[in-house]
């Protein structure tokens, strides 16, 4: 069944692996993400750049409640995390795993997940889990 | 550019209920204006900020004061909503324009929060943008500083525990508790983003607050029985990019904002950091509050958790911070934050704090960021 992204501005998939969209400076080489038309350093047209999936936490939390000014803890916590990526870029996504499973500075990799099993296509999202050793 | 006086403050109080924003928002413009001693037919333009109402919820509630045809203005910035307006009224004033403005504002963030209707803020794991929540994102600051600092969560508890117990002495904080508040309390509460607590996180709710700016010359025609209080400085920067920017998601900005910031309101107000006699910050979580210490240059880098430890921010303390309660426990219901801020400062600085009264209080400086993406910050001195 084809995967669909649920937000196609941010990434497209490749297969089963999510690609994060991203864009390059072609004077200075910054790089950013999500895409944008011109450069935060130097102001110059950027160009559209596929980012590196793989990256380092940078840190984590567990959220234990997910819904801002609420105070019911039923709903299922989840980890998120930021990722810095070898282009330099930082991205913020929710992480595979359970509490205990992330540390600081372990080496992460993109997944896909299906979110919504909708009539022909399966729309998903991406995560970053921790690397196989 | 002309020197601008805080003739008057006022505040509704802060409650977790939700309020009759036109009630709250008329009480805190009438306490502001009767501190002030003047009528509403004196003001000549009027700042209103609030972040989440019907659409011209600011000229409607003005005109409960009176109909004068003076300039309405909505402000917002998210929390920084309330220092947003406070600062337009103060450069009214400040670039000649008016002599007198009223900066007001009010919210109701537990509408907000419990009714769907009202936008739901978080989505949840099945969302890219929605699943970092202000509380994810503070948290992995704290979860970052303990891996690169040593700080303990213990720290942050201490931190939180202190605002709590300053919230006691102040009439309109949201959280007032019965008993002096300690770390260990703070830290059984219940988890909400490791490693926060729900005891360091903000207390969400609703609240109004108002302050009357007035040129010096006006001033003059004021109650003289008072310490004036001066607007030393008023800054506002917004982000700078720096390695690792993070763009997606709704609470970001780098801490070198705060830093930034506060080096061009020292060099505006003329004074520097150990001027100061108290502080407020934007502490929704007490990781904020520690780490502007060191960008306000109240302490070095990684100082932070001494001055925690000696207990120099208390009151009673060297530089006593958030000395309302702060968002942690005065409330956040994000558009009155800024100015309930500048009102404790104010009501400090001229000696009518009553119990949480920091001695001999002269210079005090407020600090807001708005979504991480705006800071501001004033300088008030007696």
């Amino acid at each position: 069944m084809p995967y669909v992204p649920i937000e196609k501005r941010l990434f497209r998939i490749d297969g089963d692996t999510p690609v994060l969209l991203g864009s390059r400076c072609a004077r200075c080489r910054e790089t950013f993400f999500p895409r944008r038309r011109l450069c935060a350093v130097c102001f110059e047209p950027v160009e559209d750049v596929d980012l590196c999936g793989r990256g380092t936490l940078y840190s984590y939390t567990y959220v234990h409640v997910p819904f801002f000014g609420q105070t019911r803890i039923d709903a299922g916590g989840y980890g998120v995390g930021q990722i810095d990526l070898p282009e330099r870029v930082r991205v913020q996504a929710v992480l595979v795993g359970e509490p205990g499973a992330w540390r600081i500075g372990m080496p992460m990799t993109i997944a896909l997940e299906v979110v919504d099993e909708r009539g022909e296509d399966d729309v998903a999202i991406f995560r970053f889990a921790p690397e196989e050793a | 550019m002309r020197n601008v006086i805080v003739a008057g403050t006022g505040a509704a109080p802060f409650t977790k209920e939700a309020a009759d924003l036109q009630r709250i928002a008329v009480d805190a413009g009438l306490a502001a204006l009767t501190d002030a001693g003047i009528g509403f037919g004196e003001v000549q333009a009027a700042y209103v900020g609030y972040i989440r109402a019907p659409v011209m919820t600011g000229p409607r509630v003005m005109k409960e004061f009176g109909l004068t045809g003076i300039p309405v203005q909505h402000i917002e910035n998210a929390s920084a909503t309330g220092a947003a307006a406070f600062r337009e009224a103060w450069a009214a004033v400040a670039g000649g324009h008016v002599d007198v403005a009223m900066a007001l504002a009010f919210d109701s963030l537990s509408e907000r929060a419990g009714s769907p209707a009202n936008g739901r803020r978080g989505m949840g794991r099945n969302s890219l943008e929605g699943a970092i929540l202000p509380a994810a994102f503070f948290a992995m600051w704290a979860q970052r500083r303990m891996h690169d600092y040593g700080t303990t969560a213990d720290t942050l508890a201490t931190i939180a525990a202190k605002n709590w117990n300053h919230a006691r002495f102040c009439p309109w904080a949201q959280r007032r508790a019965d008993h002096a508040v300690t770390a260990k309390e703070v830290l059984d509460s219940f988890m909400v983003a490791e490693p926060h607590t729900a005891m360091m996180s903000c207390g969400v709710g609703s609240g109004a607050a108002a302050a009357i700016v007035v040129s010096e010359d006006y001033a003059k025609r004021l109650d003289h029985s008072r310490p004036q209080i001066k607007v030393l400085a008023s800054a506002m920067q917004s982000e700078r990019y720096t390695e690792g920017h993070v763009f997606l998601g709704p609470v970001i900005g780098p801490s070198r904002m705060t830093a930034d910031t506060a080096k061009e309101a020292y060099e505006k107000a003329g004074v520097g950091p150990s001027d100061l006699d108290l502080v407020q910050v934007h502490d929704a979580f007490p990781i904020e509050e520690l780490v502007y210490y060191e960008l306000l240059g109240i302490c070095g880098d990684g100082a932070g958790d001494d001055l925690v430890a000696r207990g120099d921010t208390a009151i009673g303390g060297r530089i006593p911070f958030s000395t309302d309660g702060g968002l942690i426990a005065r409330g956040h219901p994000g558009g009155p934050t800024g100015l309930a801020q500048i009102h404790e400062t104010v009501v400090q600085l001229r000696g009518e704090a009553g119990p949480r009264q920091v001695a001999d209080a002269t210079i005090g400086l407020c600090h807001i960021v708005g979504a991480g993406s705006v800071c501001i910050i004033h300088i008030l001195a007696r």
